[in-house]
């Protein structure tokens, strides 16, 4: 019943393993798998699609809901939204999720989709110096060119020297600050492993921190440092037990922390930039912008390695717990979307656009949902059959198709076979043929060139970079070799 | 800072307060609650925009993101600024992407990777002392780190500095183990000679990464150098299981199933690789001389045209076209090939041979003599000898008449026999060769001294070891690129096979008409006539079959 509302398009090819649900070519939304979830807004046991558009980039940034295959809402987001996720932040009645927008040094909470709660991340240690150099601009005790003078010291200043005077006017009051912003976000269940369990925000910023949120009073809980900048991050576990945050950075290296640890446990390097970053059970699979598909366990040991057909582009994982099934899904730049179990394909989903985000979960009423939005704005919903079964023996290797593939050996003519034994009948007489007249042509070229040497033509070159080229046409050649056609036709 | 325009309200929560202090913000602008003056951008705002886009490679929307961010904030994003470096580098604007990492490094100069970015491209412009110097500053900022031992041990490689390359690759290797590295670190040794030392890093490689087909094919091409076929297989076999597609392990492999006469499961195998790479040369050149093996002249005559069309001065491919034409009693085209081959490559013994055998077959003794002595004299300087080229001189020569040159040549191969079997004790012969050095031994009334090592051995076997023997005489082709000298002697590995069994042959075919002692003339190679029956090469009429018959009857009578 749930399925009409969708109106469901059945495919083209009956052997697919997704039913159409939806495709919306001109959705108009820009946004990232950072920036999806799929939540029961309501508590009415519908789950809500929920996605942070960046607008143009620049301007006109939302906050949207869809249900079923419409819009339910839209909130104007401030800034760009760098992260978006659904959690639990009580256990109060009715028990129904909250949003948290990360955006720029903020996040934004919202509740039945209203604007309910803003949190700043902490701002940075100042420089002493600098500090100091303020507080004096702030009593007059300092001219602003002084100021400037020695503000240089520490860090280069964009401000015209005409500006200065006006700059410092403004800003001297002010509280000297440093901001970050956040990069990255996730959720971390507090104390309970169960899914209407109460979860910590974790958030990593730009100053190379990761951060954990209590839920309720938005104190920070945790606090630990990473040598990057982190850029992908993944939680398990529970806060007051035990977690694992694997967390991608802008070096190109993988960190894992735990808890009581400030700093990374494991590292893993990789040889190019992660793209996408997802948890299988207790192994974590990397793509990489090198086109391969990287499995690393949890303590940083490499597993196997994929190559791909195309660069990555977003990556999801698909889990249906109901069937105990898990695999990762890799969006690629080839317009496909691939299934894999570990490291073996076990389906491909062809997409009319280049998908930039995937989201896989229960929207509306169905488990087995599979949300992409697309380069172009597109948003493509597919719902995966309940009849489906992936095989991992799907795409197995067999023998290359080109294998089948006849070689396309130039075929002969019967002209050919009949000069062939023209040839074993006649080789020496032929090959005499030749050997004279190659020593007549080059009795002729001899000829040539004495005869311009006598009549003072000069034919040499008096520089060696500048070599006199000599072409001699044979015209004749053409007829002779007709000739020999002719003749051995008969034959 | 833009207005709240539908927003109503935010609760403001100062960090270090449990509980919420709740300040009522109106619509008009939320940063007038806390500040007087306008909020400055944060310079690192979008930096994570910019990341996602570059490591995604829509360097399209990257550069504008990076453009509207280096306007705001007048060029002092530094991250803005590194990866429109890294994106003018991609675009192979080089010397442009270093101006850049170097105005990075200069608005952070305490980066490591800035300084990392700019030795990179100095590298790139070929600038590798440079490189070096500006890597050896980033390590003192940055004590461990993989890729900077890795990029130095690549710039020391270009500077033929082997030993502090070897150096930097191991501490590479030792901080973190990359794929990236022990190819490199074999490509010194290969650069070095060193091929034993070579293989043990590739043999390291690929324990470390079992499933890297590069590392695969080149350890498999490295083991087929040194002749330790057994070895090359397993390894060109792994890389094509996990990469069926794989061009050059397919050829390698190709070739040794052609040595061992698998001619139809070598066919199967080029058949993926013709798909994936249609134009190669050395892959029509092999496909030919399958067709060769397998007696289908005319269809290894159309391959071998198609590949000296490819590469045109490829003396291996001409040498093949050469040995096919004589098969084909096509002696005035064979001549040519062959000339044109020994052209392109003087040094080779057995060039000049076969081209002797092009000019008997065509009446020019004098020259044909010529020719022997030439290859006589090339086979006698090098450090393998060919006892084929003697024995097919000496044929000559007693055919001719001169019964005394012919006896010296007829001992002439009994030395190089002898040496070859004392250097290698498990060295045999092809059959049809001593079958052919005994009725000349006994028509020379010569001394019957001659041990051929094994001759009880089938020919399956010999066919290996005198094939073996003649690729032992590849010498390396001295390019600096470890696949590519694997990859040619793979190529000639199967061209050299072909020589040997070739060569076989036409001494059957050369002194039959006169050798007077031999009781029955030798049989004639089996299954020539019935090569054309195949749908592959079904131009060739069932006339030319009669018409071969025919003259090939005449011969033996």
């Amino acid at each position: 019943r749930s399925r009409s509302r969708y109106s469901v398009v059945y495919s083209a090819v009956s052997s697919s393993k997704w039913l159409d649900a939806h495709y919306d070519p001109v959705a108009n939304l820009y946004t990232f798998s950072s920036c999806i979830a799929l939540a029961d807004l309501h508590g009415d046991g519908e789950n809500k699609l929920v996605v942070g558009d960046l607008g143009t980039g620049a301007s006109n940034m939302k906050l949207k809901v869809y249900r079923g295959t419409g819009l339910l809402s839209e909130n104007t987001l401030l800034d760009l939204p760098t992260g978006l996720v659904s959690f639990l932040m009580d256990q109060h009645e009715p028990c129904t999720p909250a949003i948290a927008v990360a955006s720029g040094p903020f996040i934004y909470i919202y509740k039945n989709l209203r604007p309910y709660f803003k949190f700043t991340l902490p701002t940075l240690e100042v420089n002493p110096l600098e500090q100091d150099v303020w507080s004096q601009a702030r009593e007059d005790m300092i001219d602003p060119m002084t100021l400037k003078e020695m503000l240089e010291g520490i860090r280069f200043l964009m401000l015209e020297p005409q500006d200065m005077e006006a700059y410092v006017n403004l800003h001297k009051q002010q509280p000297i600050r440093r901001q970050t912003v956040i990069t990255c976000i996730g959720t971390l269940k507090k104390n309970m492993a169960d899914d209407d369990a109460v979860s910590c925000l974790v958030i990593g910023t730009e100053s190379q921190e990761v951060y954990i949120l209590d839920p309720e009073a938005f104190t920070i809980l945790a606090k630990m440092s990473l040598p990057s900048v982190p850029t992908l991050m993944d939680v398990t576990g529970q806060f007051d037990v035990e977690f694992r945050i694997t967390i991608a950075c802008r070096n190109g290296n993988i960190y894992i922390l735990r808890r009581d640890s400030p700093r990374p446990k494991y590292c893993i390097e990789l040889s190019s930039h992660p793209v996408g970053l997802v948890r299988m059970g207790k192994n974590v699979v990397v793509g990489c912008a090198q086109e391969t598909l990287h499995g690393y366990t949890q303590k940083g040991k490499k597993l196997w390695t994929t190559y791909l057909p195309a660069p990555v582009t977003t990556m999801a994982v698909l889990d249906l717990p109901t069937r105990g099934f898990q695999a990762v899904l890799v969006g690629l730049a080839n317009c496909e979307v691939h299934v894999y179990r570990d490291k073996n394909l076990i389906s491909t989903i062809k997409t009319p656009d280049l998908v930039t985000s995937i989201c896989f979960g229960r929207y509306g009423r169905e488990d087995g949902t599979l949300i992409m939005t697309t380069k172009g704005g597109g948003l493509i919903v597919k719902i995966l059959k309940r009849t489906a079964v992936f095989d991992d023996k799907d795409s197995a290797p067999g023998p290359p198709i080109a294998q089948s593939i006849r070689l396309n050996v130039p075929k002969k003519t019967k002209l050919y076979v009949d000069q062939t034994m023209r040839e074993r009948e006649n080789a020496v007489a032929m090959h005499r043929a030749f050997q004279m007249d190659l020593s007549r042509m080059r009795l002729a070229a001899a000829r040539a060139y004495v005869k311009a040497l006598e009549s003072s033509l000069t034919p040499m070159s008096a520089s060696l970079t500048e070599p006199l080229k000599m072409n001699a046409v044979v015209s004749a050649c053409l007829a002779e070799l007709s000739h020999r056609h002719i003749c051995g036709v008969p034959e | 800072m833009q207005p709240l325009t539908v927003e109503p309200s935010f609760v403001e929560v100062p960090v270090g307060f449990g509980t919420c202090k709740t300040v009522l913000i109106t619509q008009c602008s939320y940063a007038c609650v806390c500040f007087s003056a306008p909020e400055l951008p944060i310079l690192e705002r979008r930096n994570w925009l910019i990341h996602l886009h570059y490591i995604r490679k829509d360097y399209e929307t990257c550069k504008a993101i990076i453009k509207e961010q280096l306007q705001e904030t007048q060029g002092m994003c530094e991250y803005a600024v590194y990866v429109q470096a890294l994106i003018l580098r991609l675009e192979g604007k080089i010397q442009q992407s270093l101006e850049l990492f170097q105005s990075c490094a200069i608005l952070n100069p305490t980066s490591s990777d800035n300084l990392k970015q700019v030795a990179r491209s100095l590298f790139l412009l070929g600038k590798h002392k440079a490189a070096i110097e500006v890597y050896n500053e980033a390590t003192r900022l940055n004590q461990k780190d993989w890729e900077i031992n890795h990029n130095l041990g690549v710039c020391y490689i270009y500077t033929k500095d082997f030993k502090s390359a070897e150096e930097q690759l191991n501490m590479a290797l030792q901080q973190n183990k990359h794929d990236m590295t022990y190819m490199m670190l074999g490509k010194i040794y290969l650069l070095e000679g060193d091929t034993e030392k070579a293989i043990e890093i590739y043999k390291n490689a690929v324990e470390f990464s079992p499933e890297n087909t590069e590392l695969l094919t080149t350890l498999g091409l490295l083991y087929m150098q040194l002749g330790k076929y057994q070895k090359a297989f397993e390894h060109l076999g792994n890389a094509l299981t996990y990469d069926p597609n794989n061009y050059k392990a397919i050829l390698a492999a190709g070739s040794m199933m052609q040595t061992h006469g698998d001619f139809d499961v070598a066919m199967n195998k080029y058949r993926v690789a013709a798909f994936a790479v249609p134009e190669s040369p050395p892959l029509w050149n092999n496909i030919g001389m399958c067709f060769f093996g397998k007696k289908k002249y005319v269809a290894a005559i159309s391959c071998l045209k198609r590949a000296n069309y490819l590469s045109p001065f490829d003396w291996k491919i001409l040498y093949n076209l050469g040995l096919v034409h004589l098969t084909m009693q096509q002696y005035a085209s064979a001549f040519h090939f062959l000339s044109a081959a020994i052209n392109l490559h003087p040094r080779m013994g057995e060039l000049y041979m076969l081209l002797a055998v092009a000019l008997t077959n065509l009446d020019d003794v004098d020259n044909a003599r010529r020719s022997y002595e030439q290859a006589v004299q090339l086979d006698f300087n090098k450090c393998y000898s060919n006892p084929l080229v003697n024995l097919n001189f000496a044929v000559l020569l007693y055919n001719q008449g001169d019964k005394k040159a012919a006896l010296q040549q007829y001992q002439d191969m009994e030395k190089k026999v002898n040496m070859l079997v004392e250097s290698n004790s498990n060295t045999e012969f092809d059959p049809e060769l001593i079958e052919m050095a005994q009725k000349m031994g006994a028509a020379l009334q010569a001394g019957e001294n001659l041990l051929w090592s094994k001759p009880g051995k089938e020919s399956k076997n010999s066919q290996r070891s005198s094939s073996s023997k003649v690729t032992s005489s590849q010498q390396p082709l001295g390019t600096n690129q470890a696949l590519g000298q694997a990859m040619s002697s793979a190529a000639g590995y199967s061209k050299s096979m072909q020589l040997a069994a070739g060569t076989v042959f036409f001494l059957l075919q050369e002194p039959e008409p006169d050798v007077e002692s031999a009781p029955s003339p030798p049989t004639e190679p089996p299954g020539e006539l019935e090569a054309e029956d195949d749908v592959e090469e079904a131009a060739e009429p069932p006339k030319a079959k009669e018409k071969k018959k025919s003259k090939s009857r005449t011969v033996a009578e």
